[in-house]
């Protein structure tokens, strides 16, 4: 069986770039601390929790892209819809320490750099294009789910590419060129985001339907089918 | 749905996922792992010979408590031990997950709360 996700191994990447990701991730999880602070209220914490456990668990859950191939659930995209781009990068941060140091799920020496393209490029990206997506889609259950799609499948290329950048910088091409690696790892990740898409819109609708204040995206408003009646159930 | 209610459903269908349909995962390699094999002869996810990227990956260097998603001690100890061993390094994950995630974050809001009550005092 595969003892690789898709987290970087060891020794892929060299050590000056490898250190160079810690100090760059570092910086930036700092800052999330920093801004998710701002808008933690006590009673989103068993969300971020939940949300965190759940990414764990969908990203155990690889599903066949091509033949012979898979991929699975980065988990930036849900994690940026639900608990915005801070909070939900700190949640995929926490889930790919966990994995290096039980799971030996990414490389130690990796984190800076799995930390740098699942937690934070995936996050961020997800979110900027999430919010831009519902400037102009419709507050419906329809909307919702294609601007979450959106975001996921752009998420998961984007990350894929901080791959590829790193890889640039401190990797050595074996076995193929440089720039058909870098097709290749760009081109399978749009697969895995399509996977990711609609397991993100499917988890993120369910979520709308049940506790739409729950869902950061929609920043306290409904679903346009929803009732308008905004009082919290909470 | 109450907070509550959706708390739990949330967790059990967590657990189900990591300790149950994670079974049923697809073993082939990943997206990346598949490209960093580029030139490679594999067997059943070992290297066999020809040149890739992935020659280079040295093993993990601690390995950890469940390396590989399944608990070591538990390997080959019985018929299905394997099995076992996958479905509960899922759901001791999920537990682990949940405990520190709501913890830091429950850290993160008591901060904030201190702070706060600092500045208006």
């Amino acid at each position: 069986m595969s003892d690789l996700a898709l987290h970087i191994p060891t020794d892929v990447i060299d050590g000056p770039t490898s250190l160079a990701a810690v100090l760059v991730a570092a910086l930036v999880v700092g800052l999330c601390v920093v801004r998710a602070r701002r808008h933690l209220d006590e009673r989103l914490v068993p969300l971020a929790g939940l949300a965190t456990a759940f990414i764990f668990a969908a990203q155990m859950l690889n599903f066949p892209i091509a033949a012979g191939v898979s991929g699975h659930l980065l988990g930036g995209a849900l994690a940026a819809a639900l608990l915005g781009p801070w909070l939900g990068a700190l949640c995929v941060t926490v889930v790919i320490v966990i994995q290096a140091l039980l799971f030996a799920d990414g490389a130690v020496t990796a984190l800076g750099l799995n930390v740098a393209n699942m937690a934070l490029i995936a996050t961020f990206t997800a979110y900027a294009v999430l919010t831009l997506a519902l400037k102009v889609l419709p507050r419906t259950r329809g909307g919702l789910a294609a601007a979450v799609f959106a975001a996921a499948v752009v998420s998961v290329v984007a990350a894929s590419a901080g791959f590829v950048l790193q890889f640039w910088i401190g990797g050595e091409e074996v076995g193929q060129s440089f720039g058909a690696m870098a097709a290749a790892i760009l081109g399978t990740h749009v697969l895995v985001g399509l996977g990711e898409a609609a397991i993100t819109a499917g988890a993120v609708t369910a979520v709308a339907l049940a506790r739409p204040d729950l869902v950061h995206a929609l920043r306290g408003t409904r679903l346009a089918q929803a009732p308008r009646d905004l009082k919290e159930t909470a | 749905m109450k907070t509550g209610k959706f708390l739990i459903a949330g967790t059990v269908v967590t657990l189900v996922l990591a300790g149950f349909v994670s079974l049923f995962a697809s073993a082939s390699p990943d997206g990346l792992e598949s490209v960093l094999l580029t030139g490679c002869d594999t067997d059943d996810g070992e290297i066999t010979g020809g040149a890739c990227v992935l020659q280079a990956a040295g093993d993990h260097e601690i390995g950890g408590a469940f390396a590989d998603y399944g608990i070591s001690f538990l390997d080959g100890a019985f018929q299905g031990s394997e099995v076992l061993g996958a479905s509960l390094a899922g759901v001791l994950g999920v537990l682990l997950t949940l405990a520190v995630a709501t913890g830091l974050f429950r850290l993160l809001a008591r901060g904030k709360r201190a702070d706060s009550a600092e500045e208006g005092a």
